[in-house]
C-alpha cells in the first residue's frame, strides 16, 4: 500500500467504463467528473468501479443528498444523491449521481459495498429524507430521533424550531450489535438512558 | 443485561454511557457500551450533540458569509477550513491565485496542521495520564495563536482568507516570528518524544490498542494521519498536489499496524515534516499582490472607486450582492490536519450557495470507532478516541 499513486484513467475512459450501465456525464460538473446512473444500476456501477482492475475506487467519501426544488429551470427529478469516490491506488476521482423522484424517494443502500456508506446514508436520510432500501439501521444521525422533517429540503423553513425531550436509549442498537457478535440475549435489557424528562418534573414551556 | 456469550458462558453485562459529557470525549460524543467486567463486549456511538445546521445556515447567506461558519468546523485548525472552502470556491471561478497568496496559505496550512497535531497528541496523552506533555505542547501552540491574533485579530475563529485572496497581508516581522515558533514547536516535539517514545507505560497502553487494518481503514473511508497510521501512504499533498506542494521537500509519515501508538507517532513526525515545509515556504515568500485581479472576486482599489464609474459599480455589487460562481456542482478537497476535508458545492449562479455539503474528515473515523472498541478495555476507550482526533465541530456541523 505504500507504493506511490499510479496515474488514473482519463474522464473518457471512466465514461466508457460506465457506458454499458447507462452512465452519462453530468454536464453540471464542469470541473471534475460526475456520472449519472439510474438507481437500478447504482449498486452495479459502484461494484464495477470498486472492483474494476483499472478503476479501484475503493473509498466512498460521502453520500450527499441534494434537493433541487428551488433550482432555477430544473426539469429533472427533485432529488439527487451524489457519491464522491476516490481510489487509494490510482490518481482519479469520480462522483456518481443518482436522480430520485419526489413520489418515490428511495435509493438502494450500499453499506455492504463500502463500510463508510452506513453512517453517511443515515446522515443523508436525516437531512434530506432519502430512504436507503436495505439499510440495517436507518436512524437519524445529526438530528434528535424525535425530530420531524428533513432540514436540508428546500421547503423546510430555516427558522423552524422543534421541542425534543427524550434522548435515544440506543439499547436496540447495542442489543443488535451483541447478537451480531454471537451473543445470545437472555434477559430483556433495561434502558439506562432514554427516560422521559417528565419523570424529573414537567417540561417548562419556554416563551419565545 | 444477561447474555450467553459465544463460548457458552452466561454473564451479566453492564451497560454504561461514556459521554456525551465526559472529560475524555473532549466534546460532546456518546458511546453506549456493554461491559463484561472491564472488557467492552460491544459499543455503539451517537453524535449530533453539537449539530448547528451548518449546511442549512450557509444557504441563507452569500459565499463570503460561509467563511466565518467554516471557522467553526475544526476549531483546532480554523484556517485550514477557511482555505479548504476558498480553494473549492476558487476552483469554480477558475482563478489563479498570486504567488504570494499561495505561499502564505501554505505557511498557514502547515502551521495549522502543526497546532492541530499538538492539541490532538497533547490531549490524547492527558487521557493516558501524561499531563506534562500537554503543557509542553500548549505553550508553543499559544505562541502560534499570538501570531494568528496579530495576523487577523482573532485567535480561534480566524476567517483569514477571502475567496480570491486573503483578508489582509502579514504584519512586519511575521516571517521571523513564524520561523521562531517553528523551532519552539520542534523542540517541544523532541522533548515529548523523549518522554514517550520508549516509555514502557505509554507503549503498553497504546501498542495493539484500537487497531485498524489497512483494508478496514480504506473501506471505512479513513483519510489523513489515521489512514497513514494503518500503513496506507496516501496524502493529497503528494497524490493530487495543490498550491505547489509537489515543489516542497517533505515526506509522508506512515505507520505499520494502525494502532493508537502509530496514530500518535504519525502525528508527531508529521509535525516535523510540516516544519520543513513552513521553512521552505517562508524562504519563498516574496513581495507581490495578494489578491487575484479578477473583478468578479476582488474589490477594486479605493482610488479607482472614487474616479471610475465601472469600478464604483463593481465595488458596490461585490459588497451588496457578493460573488457569483458559475452554475454547476463540484467536489473539491484539501488535506486537512485530520484527513480529507471536502466541500461539494452546488451553485445555481446566484449569490447564495444553493447547497454546500461538507465532508468532515473525522466523520468516517467516528463511524468506525464503536467497532474498534469491541474486545478492548474500558481504559482504552479514551486513549483510542483521542488518537482518532474527533472534533465535534466538524463532526456534527
Amino acid at each position: 500500500m505504500s507504493a506511490p499513486i499510479k496515474p488514473g484513467l482519463a474522464a473518457d475512459a471512466l465514461l466508457a467504463l460506465l457506458a454499458p450501465l447507462g452512465g452519462v456525464r453530468d454536464e453540471a460538473d464542469r470541473w471534475g467528473l460526475t456520472v449519472r446512473v439510474d438507481r437500478e444500476r447504482l449498486r452495479q456501477a459502484l461494484t464495477l468501479l470498486r472492483d474494476g482492475a483499472d478503476a479501484r475506487f475503493d473509498q466512498l467519501l460521502d453520500v450527499c443528498g441534494i434537493d433541487y426544488l428551488s433550482y432555477p429551470d430544473w426539469r429533472d427529478p427533485r432529488f439527487a444523491v451524489s457519491y464522491p469516490l476516490k481510489s487509494t491506488v490510482f490518481r482519479h476521482r469520480l462522483t456518481l449521481k443518482v436522480l430520485v423522484e419526489e413520489d418515490d424517494v428511495a435509493v438502494p443502500s450500499v453499506h455492504d459495498l463500502y463500510a463508510s456508506a452506513n453512517w453517511a446514508e443515515r446522515e443523508c436520510w436525516d437531512q434530506v429524507g432519502i430512504v436507503f432500501q436495505g439499510h440495517p439501521n436507518l436512524k437519524r444521525l445529526l438530528n434528535h430521533h424525535e425530530f420531524v422533517g428533513h432540514p436540508l429540503r428546500k421547503d423546510y423553513p430555516c427558522q423552524k424550531r422543534q421541542k425534543l425531550s427524550v434522548n435515544d436509549p440506543m439499547i436496540d442498537q447495542l442489543t443488535a450489535k451483541l447478537i451480531a457478535l454471537g451473543y445470545q440475549v437472555l434477559e430483556a435489557p433495561v434502558a439506562t438512558a432514554g427516560l422521559p424528562l417528565t419523570t424529573h418534573g414537567p417540561i417548562k414551556e419556554t416563551v419565545s | 443485561m444477561r447474555v450467553k456469550k459465544p463460548d457458552g458462558e452466561i454473564v451479566d453485562l453492564m451497560t454504561i454511557n461514556i459521554g456525551p459529557s465526559h472529560p475524555a470525549t473532549h466534546g460532546t460524543l456518546r458511546v453506549f457500551a456493554a461491559l463484561d467486567g472491564e472488557t467492552v463486549a460491544a459499543a455503539v456511538g451517537e453524535m449530533g450533540y453539537l449539530h448547528r445546521g451548518f449546511e442549512k445556515m450557509v444557504e441563507q447567506g452569500t459565499y463570503q458569509m460561509v467563511l466565518p461558519f467554516t471557522d467553526r468546523l475544526n476549531y483546532c485548525s480554523s484556517m485550514m477550513n477557511n482555505i479548504g472552502f476558498c480553494k473549492a470556491a476558487e476552483r469554480m471561478f477558475g482563478v489563479e491565485l498570486p504567488e504570494r497568496c499561495v505561499t502564505l496559505r501554505v505557511i498557514l496550512l502547515e502551521l495549522s496542521r502543526m497546532i492541530d497535531h499538538l492539541v490532538c497528541n497533547g490531549a490524547n496523552l492527558v487521557d493516558l495520564g501524561a499531563l506534562t506533555n500537554f503543557w509542553y505542547f500548549f505553550n508553543p501552540r499559544e505562541q502560534v495563536y499570538t501570531i494568528w491574533e496579530r495576523l487577523c485579530g482573532a485567535r480561534l475563529t480566524n476567517t483569514v482568507t477571502r475567496i480570491g485572496g486573503m483578508y489582509r497581508d502579514v504584519y512586519p516581522g511575521f516571517e521571523q516570528e513564524v520561523l521562531a515558533v517553528v523551532t519552539v514547536i520542534e523542540d517541544a516535539t523532541t522533548e515529548v518524544l523523549g518522554l514517550i517514545e520508549r516509555n514502557r507505560i505509554f507503549i503498553d497502553r497504546t501498542r495493539n490498542v484500537g487497531t485498524m487494518d489497512a483494508a478496514g481503514a480504506i473501506s471505512a473511508g479513513w483519510t489523513g494521519p489515521c489512514l497513514r497510521a494503518s500503513g496506507v501512504d496516501r496524502d493529497l499533498r503528494k497524490d493530487e498536489p495543490y498550491y505547489g506542494y509537489e515543489t516542497y521537500d517533505f515526506d509522508t509519515v506512515i505507520g505499520t499496524t494502525g494502532d493508537t501508538y502509530d496514530r500518535v507517532m504519525v502525528r508527531m513526525y508529521e509535525i516535523r515534516e510540516s516544519a520543513k515545509i513552513v521553512r521552505q515556504a517562508v524562504a519563498r515568500l516574496k513581495p507581490g499582490p495578494l489578491n487575484c485581479a479578477d473583478a468578479r472576486l476582488s474589490l477594486p482599489s479605493r482610488n479607482q472607486v472614487y474616479h471610475d464609474m465601472e469600478a464604483l459599480i463593481n465595488s458596490f455589487k461585490l459588497i451588496y450582492e457578493g460573488v457569483r460562481p458559475p452554475p454547476g456542482e463540484m467536489y473539491d478537497a484539501i488535506e486537512a490536519a485530520n484527513g480529507e476535508l471536502g466541500f461539494l458545492i452546488v451553485s445555481d449562479g446566484g449569490t447564495n450557495p444553493y447547497r454546500i455539503k461538507v465532508r468532515p474528515p473525522c466523520f468516517t473515523q467516528w463511524a468506525a470507532y464503536p467497532d474498534m472498541l469491541t474486545g478492548s478495555m474500558v481504559a482504552d476507550v479514551a486513549s483510542s478516541l483521542g488518537s482518532i482526533n474527533i472534533i465535534a465541530g466538524e463532526l456534527d456541523r
